[in-house]
């Protein structure tokens, strides 16, 4: 392994990243409108507006019916004993709904990055002249990870700190509590999203070094959005609870996914067959 | 001088078809070669097959004697490639290009890069971005490109594809210079052989994955060169329509006659007869170009 091939790949892919707009904008957009607009704005309209407490007692009896069967004791107290449905409402959306949302923008970021990385070069021309140099795939690969990791990362921890500044500025007079700043959130953002960003851009790395265009690279990688929106549902409809432990499991299952993603990585190091399926 | 490179009944084969066949050829250090042959022939094989990014079906292959299949990295580490396509990142300047290359390399030396890029006489264009420069431009960085880490052979895919003819006499004259000022030994791949007479030492013949003929110029010349066509520019007018002295001429042109002689001795005498009789401008042997022998070579071989 070599470290400096791997780090000045990864410093020109980032820099090609950060020099189109068309790139980091849109990664910036998605971020700003999920992790912070949306938080913000359910926060301040909601509480600041009563939006939802003036004209719902219709719906009021299916939500109270749906925190009643809440399967997470803590949440359901603390729910219980808010005096208005605004205030449960908004408490249980950022808390608990924005989880996967944070999930999302970090696969969707870590996509647009990697999914580009193989392919890209190819169509480029510029991958031929990468596997004509005494660089090894490992390095090239590892040099292309980090191209994806670094900014994917960077932009969901910058929106979480906004976030987290954001949201409880405008909430922290009504709840008396600081949102975000729980275990639950802490293993979210430092222990299952770096985990699961890694996971999501090995596997679209491999896509785009198998795949023969960018497009195809984006159709694979678009599936792995799937689990989320799943998760999404599981979340909203109170199936299925993301506690700690569960984020914990998560990570920990994602970690074995990694290492057995990397183990197909050192099998994928074969010069010779990356070249003769990408370069005609 | 020794050789840099050694084949020996090399094929390749992707899948069932087979792309080379029993190639064996040999190229000496410090020589320009020219690998010439139709598109498709199998040239851009034998490059990838000589820095081992492909391997070969059977056969032995030799690079500054590293065996390609299990020593690929310390050829490429010792070889400079210039691609078909120039192969540069075309949203990064010219001098980011080589500073990347060069670490890629793991040569950065920003010395090297200004030598280089003055060299091709890029300096002044540094930092613009690949992206806007004609071909020719591109052409010269990939060139500079290859060069970065002082290699000892220099691999060139159709160096001259896509360039006008100004550019073509550049990417001529860098690689003649590049040959004589660092001793690097150069083999050149092309479709386009009359780009190529003027800079190579030996050529190499290439069809359907065969090496049909190799040697230098003059020794292909004295194989295959049996008569001499030679256009005389002159003010001679002979009496017979069809011979002149007993050679065999034809008219060309107003001034300008073509005969037909068996051998190159035969043009001292008969351009001493016709000086007696009148002018002459100009004389040229016009079956002699890399073209016409390599035609004639097909001609008489069975190339299948």
């Amino acid at each position: 392994m070599n470290k400096n091939i791997i780090i000045t790949i990864a410093v020109k892919d980032m820099k090609a990243v950060f020099s189109s707009k068309k790139v980091w904008v849109p990664m910036i957009i998605v971020a700003l409108i999920i992790c912070i607009a949306v938080p913000s704005c359910i926060a301040f309209f909601g509480l600041q507006f009563d939006l939802i407490g003036t004209s719902t007692q219709e719906i009021e009896k299916p939500i109270n019916a749906f925190i009643k069967d809440f399967p997470n004791e803590e949440m359901r107290n603390t729910l219980a004993a808010f005096p208005t449905l605004t205030y449960k409402f908004v408490y249980f959306f950022l808390t608990f709904m924005m989880i996967p949302f944070f999930l999302m923008v970090a696969i969707i970021n870590s996509m647009v990055t990697s999914s580009n990385s193989f392919v890209g070069e190819k169509e480029r021309n510029t991958l031929e002249t990468l596997l004509f140099a005494p660089i090894s795939i490992k390095d090239l690969f590892l040099g292309k990870v980090l191209a994806s990791l670094i900014p994917t990362l960077g932009i969901s921890f910058a929106a979480f700190i906004v976030s987290f500044i954001m949201v409880n500025i405008i909430t922290y007079p009504y709840f008396e509590v600081i949102l975000y700043f729980n275990s639950t959130w802490m293993i979210l953002m430092f222990w299952v999203i770096p985990i699961l960003v890694l996971f999501n851009i090995i596997l679209n790395v491999l896509i785009s070094a198998k795949v023969k265009t960018f497009q195809e690279a984006q159709q694979f990688g678009g599936l792995l959005v799937l689990p989320i929106v799943g998760i999404i549902i599981s979340q909203a409809s109170g199936m299925f609870f993301l506690s700690p432990l569960t984020l914990f499991l998560i990570g920990v299952v994602l970690l074995i996914a990694n290492l057995a993603l990397l183990k197909l990585v050192t099998k994928f190091n074969n010069r010779n067959a990356l070249f003769q399926s990408q370069i005609h | 001088m020794t050789n840099i490179i050694e084949v020996d009944r090399v094929s390749k084969k992707f899948n069932d078809t087979v792309i080379l066949k029993d190639i064996s050829f040999t190229i000496k250090e410090g020589s320009i070669n020219g690998l010439l042959g139709p598109n498709g022939a199998g040239k851009t094989t034998i490059i990838r097959l000589l820095n081992g990014v492909i391997e070969a079906t059977t056969g032995i292959m030799k690079v500054m004697s590293f065996d390609p299949k299990i020593q690929g990295d310390e050829i490429r580490e010792r070889v400079g490639i210039v691609t078909e396509s120039a192969s540069l990142y075309h949203d990064m300047t010219a001098w980011e290009n080589l500073v990347f290359f060069s670490k890629v390399y793991g040569e950065f030396d920003p010395k090297r890069i200004t030598d280089l890029l003055q060299q091709f006489d890029m300096l002044a264009f540094k930092d613009q971005l690949v992206g806007s420069f004609s071909t020719g431009m591109k052409k010269r960085i990939s060139l500079a490109k290859s060069l970065l880490h002082h290699p000892k052979l220099l691999f060139l895919d159709e160096p001259t594809n896509g360039l006008d003819p100004e550019g073509i006499n550049e990417v001529i004259h860098y690689l003649r210079k590049v040959n004589q000022e660092e001793g690097v030994t150069i083999l050149i791949c092309s479709h386009v052989l009359h780009q190529l007479e003027t800079i190579c030492d030996s050529y190499l013949f290439l069809n359907k994955g065969r090496i049909f003929e190799k040697g230098t110029k003059k020794q292909l010349e004295e194989k295959y060169l049996k008569n001499v066509d030679l256009v005389v520019e002159t003010g001679l007018n002979p009496l017979h329509s069809c011979s002149y002295k007993g050679y065999t001429y034809s008219r060309k042109g107003p001034g300008q006659l073509e005969f037909k002689l068996s051998s190159k001795e035969e043009i001292t005498p008969l351009l001493s007869h016709i000086l007696n009789e009148s002018w002459v401008h100009n004389c040229e042997i016009t079956n002699r170009s890399l073209e016409a022998l390599y035609f004639q070579i097909r001609g008489g071989k069975d190339i299948e």
